[in-house]
């Protein structure tokens, strides 16, 4: 109590002086802990490595890691660690510049964290300066926080670069990094944040809650939000990196039953093949109750308690399935997801059929319909793995039942189909399934050059026919009988954004019409700009049912934020409209073809396609079978993003998406010409493939 | 006891705030004070993003602005506003380009105005990375007549080389400048004060610039000691921040000409590979025998990284830095050859004559 009152008398009393002295004893404190520091702090720069090309959430497209970068000391014989950021474009050559070394040092790549995006690298140096660090559990909000880089100048005698916070938060990105309000650009990725008296706190990287590569979260740069892996878990984790070897995230191997990870119980939705789930015996239903004697009732707990670990992590856990409880002890995380392709039958099935069954509209050459005898005409009445077991319900149509079930088996499985023919026989075949093309990394999509004319039984609106009277199809108010054709101008509900619809003069409203979702490029948002964009359209629009939407962005280019915006005019659009939901293509060249693909991966229940010229894939996603998702691909060879679009394709297909690539000769970022217009709607006519 | 607590409590939270209002009055005075000396202009802009208001310095009683050499003087109609409110026309007198500042001067006889002794402040040494600064400005247009200048508050980043551009225009200053944590350089901002916490001038607000080697928006203030090499009637001088003020409020200052572009680099005898891409590292394919590169020492495969300290990250660049030095030059080069990093000494000559070709 005594020392209490002393200690407060001692700091306040001659109030007036105080506080001048506060801040010049804060500023000289800074300056020491700068010192202390600073010969631990380098200077890293990389030469050579691929061109590699990121989208901001702002849009703007960004060269990375050109200039230089940071990195701290963590051994006196030459280990440096470092942001995973700085090497993400493979560099051929890196050089690490030392304080108080004359010469700069070639640098190694010892191993990358991808989980908490470090690399460490190794210099033949000796005798280093190693800072001290801070125990995590004496990090708290508040604490200051003062980040060191030292990127600016080759004058390595100087000071580094300084910027002052504070700790704002501790365990973001799922309890892998602390927080901090001091600027944080590439200038300090991979430098330390230390602590008032000179201890490091944590290794900054760019890191986002949303995203996991390595670029994530770059786009908060100087925003006042950083993030920094916690030192002491760097210390822990540097024998194991110092092995050489790279480390990846531990993964259960689940997806939950809704996307809602903060409200809903965590009910397993699916378990992944070949995964920790998998092998402990998890079953879609069970419901996840504790992880490490932690005990979990949402998903988001789940992910906190699993974001720090590796693979080759052991884990415990509990669930519950039915009303038994049951605990798995000792479970290895695996650290990749095994990726399955959609399967493939080789059809297109007719659209608009409200009677049981799926006509087949076309047979894909070689595909293994045709190898079993498939022909058009027929019409698929049952189907099954052993026997044709499988009836169609009539809850939903054919169409959709039998695609949803198709989901459900892996390519290799052999089906079986009850086949009316023409001539009214049945028949029952055999085939086995393909991935679906375009799936397979190396082997592009090839769109049939003629396809049929007939797509439709133009009977979109009419009740579906069931065999069970106890099976009521969900009610929807179907799209009215007149709707405005042409070029329609509308409003969002909430009335705040205008977006245009092209619909072709021969609309139906019970023909089932695709989608295609234009966004423009910057600064192209006026009604004249659409208006030109249709006009290529017209033609496709009117023989192969499109309905093309353009949502309007006022910003300078499009923001990642504005994707509620463009969802809200497609749920409008399908309202008003007749829409086949298996082809809705988002669509756009360049920044508009960004924004594209930031809604494919992004609003995955609603988008079908992505379509797009002169973009490149910055945050792949992983291929979901519930939610099919396939990728037309184009770039100009002048394009200097074209390396970057190819290396897009590789991606996508090795994420096993189905993708269609198409480089054109002596062009740059144009919009596509008519023969490539004619092949993208003869894609959009075949998403609905199976 | 209990009672005591209390107390003591009651007291602590007393004196802590007496100590919060002191701890605010040591900026408030010096905010207040600096803002007394700076000034608000409105000019010429408005179009393609370019902002029509920016921020001054008085450097004299009589009304001598020091200013940012930007955009906005580009007009006729110069208006300041000054901290109380009054407003007035004025005239740019003198520019620098190499120092990118411009003195104007108020229209009216008006005297004994709040201002900076420029040559005291400029007299004082260097502040130093880690310093507590204010940065002061009218960024954003936020204030008019007698509303104070925005105040933020940061810490001297760095001490470092400026490198920046806007767009495709080069940066017109090229020398050390202190980079600052504070979010300051914004539309309006160039022109205005970088303070120490005493209220000392440490430096001139820059311009809206993007550092070329990252990318980034940067944010940086000219320190008003600095000094550069310019070119007046043909002759090589130096001329310093406080000099041309001096000079500009003597009326003496004879602006410098247009420092000519070296286009014809010293001959050094290298062939590096194909620039395919657009940051091909920079190989050496061939060097030329007997040519400065090969007395150097340089080999084929060889990579260039660093040249007279600069880092080289590509061919272009290594182009570009190479045609400004002369013959007669030596430049040191370090170039990675099999990991390991030589370091070389190399002599420029005079590029070869060229031989008639068939």
């Amino acid at each position: 109590m005594r020392r209490f009152l002393l200690a407060t008398l001692m700091l306040l009393l001659p109030a007036t002086i105080r506080a001048q002295d506060l801040n010049d004893e804060l500023e000289k404190m800074t300056k020491e802990a700068m010192r202390k520091v600073g010969p631990s702090v380098v200077q890293i720069v990389t030469q050579g490595g691929i061109d590699m090309v990121v989208t901001s959430a702002k849009g703007a497209v960004f060269r990375k890691a050109l200039g230089p970068t940071t990195g701290v000391v963590v051994s006196t014989d030459g280990f440096i660690i470092s942001s995973a950021f700085n090497f993400i474009n493979n560099p051929t050559a890196i050089l690490v510049a030392v304080p108080g070394h004359k010469e700069p040092y070639v640098a190694r790549k010892i191993a990358t964290d991808r989980s908490r995006l470090l690399t460490l690298l190794k210099i033949d140096a000796n005798n280093l300066p190693v800072p001290g660090y801070v125990p995590k559990k004496e990090i708290v909000e508040g604490q200051w926080s003062i980040a060191l880089g030292r990127t600016l100048d080759a004058k390595r005698e100087q000071p580094p670069a300084v910027s002052v916070g504070v700790i704002s938060a501790l365990n973001r990105i799922w309890s892998k990094a602390i927080q901090t309000d001091a600027k944080i650009s590439p200038i300090n990725y991979g430098g330390p944040i230390v602590d008032i008296v000179g201890r490091v706190q944590g290794i900054l990287v760019p890191a986002s809650p949303k995203g996991d590569d390595e670029t994530a979260g770059f786009e908060w740069y100087d925003s006042g939000i950083g993030f920094a892996i916690p030192m002491e878990d760097v210390q822990s984790v540097l024998p194991r990196l110092k092995e050489g070897k790279d480390l990846k995230k531990g993964l259960l191997g689940i997806r939950m039953k809704t996307g809602d990870i903060y409200g809903a119980v965590p009910e397993i939705g699916e378990v992944l093949k070949d995964t920790a789930a998998a092998r402990a015996g998890l079953k879609p239903g069970d419901v996840v109750l504790e992880i490490d004697g932690k005990p979990v009732a949402r998903m988001a707990e789940i992910q906190h308690l699993l974001g720090p670990k590796y693979e080759g992590d052991k884990i415990a856990l509990k669930y519950k399935r039915d009303d038994k409880t049951f605990d798995v002890n000792n479970l290895e995380l695996v650290g990749q997801l095994t990726v399955l392709a959609h399967p493939f039958l080789g059809i297109l099935p007719m659209r608009d059929d409200p009677k049981l069954g799926v006509d087949v509209r076309y047979v894909f050459a070689k595909s293994p319909a045709e190898k079993a005898g498939l022909k058009a005409g027929d019409r698929i009445v049952k189907f099954g793995l052993a026997k044709t077991d499988q009836d169609f319900t009539g809850q939903v149509p054919g169409r959709q039942q039998f695609t949803t079930w198709l989901n459900g088996q892996g390519p290799g499985t052999e089906i079986k189909l009850d086949v009316k023919r023409k001539d009214g026989k049945t028949e029952t075949l055999t085939a086995t399934l393909d991935a679906m093309p375009g799936s397979t990394v190396g082997q592009d999509y090839a769109v049939p050059d003629k396809l049929p004319e007939e797509a439709s039984h133009k009977k979109a609106r009419a009740p579906l026919e069931t065999n069970n009277k106890n099976i009521k199809p969900a009610k929807v108010d179907p799209p009215a009988d007149k709707a405005e054709t042409g070029l329609v101008k509308r409003n969002t509900p909430d009335g705040e954004h205008k977006f245009y619809l092209w619909v072709p003069e021969n609309y139906d409203p019970d023909i089932a019409h695709g989608l295609v979702v234009w966004l423009h490029p910057p600064g192209k948002n006026k009604e004249a700009d659409f208006d030109s964009f249709a006009d290529l359209w017209l033609d496709f629009c009117e023989e192969n049912r499109l309905i093309i939407l353009g949502p309007v962005s006022d910003s300078e280019t499009w923001l990642a934020g504005e994707s509620d915006m463009v969802v809200a005019a497609i749920h409008d659009t399908l309202k008003r409209y007749t829409i086949d939901r298996q082809r809705v293509v988002a669509h756009g060249l360049g920044v508009g073809g960004q924004m594209a693909l930031y809604l494919g991966f992004n609003d995955r229940d609603l988008i079908r396609g992505v379509a797009t010229t002169g973009a490149v894939v910055t945050a792949l996603k992983d291929n979901l079978l519930g939610q099919r998702l396939a990728f037309y691909l184009a770039a100009g060879d002048l394009d200097p993003l074209v390396k970057g679009i190819a290396e897009s394709r590789t991606q996508l297909q090795s994420k096993r998406f189905s993708v269609l690539y198409r480089e054109v000769k002596n062009r740059g970022r144009e919009y596509l010409d008519a023969e490539q217009l004619r092949e993208l709607a003869r894609w959009i006519d075949t998403l609905d493939k199976q | 006891m209990r009672n005591r607590r209390v107390l003591v409590i009651a007291l602590a939270t007393l004196l802590a705030g007496m100590a919060t209002a002191h701890a605010q009055q040591s900026f408030t005075a010096t905010a207040n004070e600096v803002n007394k000396k700076m000034v608000k202009l409105f000019g010429a802009g408005g179009f393609k993003g370019l902002a029509s208001y920016g921020t001054g310095i008085m450097v004299s009683a009589k009304g001598h602005i020091l200013t940012c050499n930007n955009h906005i003087l580009s007009t006729s109609d110069l208006r300041v506003h000054v901290y109380d409110g009054r407003f007035y026309r004025a005239k740019v007198i003198f520019r620098e380009p190499e120092l990118d500042v411009a003195v104007a001067k108020i229209d009216d006889d008006v005297d004994l105005l709040p201002h900076f002794d420029f040559e005291k402040e400029a007299a004082r040494p260097l502040a130093e990375p880690g310093d507590w600064v204010l940065a002061m400005s009218n960024c954003f247009q936020i204030a008019t007549r007698d509303e104070p200048m925005t105040v933020q508050r940061g810490v001297i980043l760095a001490y470092a080389e400026l490198r920046g551009r806007r767009g495709i225009f080069d940066a017109a200053f090229h020398g050390d400048v202190y980079f600052l944590d504070a979010i300051a350089c914004n539309p309006g901002a160039a022109g205005g004060v970088l303070a120490n916490r005493k209220g000392d001038l440490l430096g001139i607000l820059g311009r809206e610039l993007k550092n070329t080697l990252t990318d980034t928006w940067i944010n940086y203030a000219i320190p008003i000691q600095a000094a550069v090499d310019i070119q007046r009637e043909e002759k090589a001088e130096k001329v310093s921040m406080a000099s041309f003020v001096r000079e500009a409020i003597a009326g003496t200052y004879k602006q410098s000409e247009k420092r000519k572009k070296e286009d014809r680099g010293g001959y050094h005898g290298i062939v590096l590979v194909p620039n395919v891409i657009g940051a091909t590292p920079p190989y050496i394919e061939e060097v030329v025998p007997s040519s400065p590169a090969a007395q150097a020492g340089l080999r084929p495969d060889d990579l260039i990284v660093y040249v007279d300290g600069e880092i080289i990250p590509s061919i272009k660049m290594f182009r570009e830095l190479m045609r400004q030095i002369g013959p007669g030059a030596e430049v040191r080069m370090e170039v990675q050859r099999a990991n390991r990093l030589h370091s070389v000494k190399m002599k420029l000559t005079e590029q070869p004559k060229v031989q008639a070709s068939k």
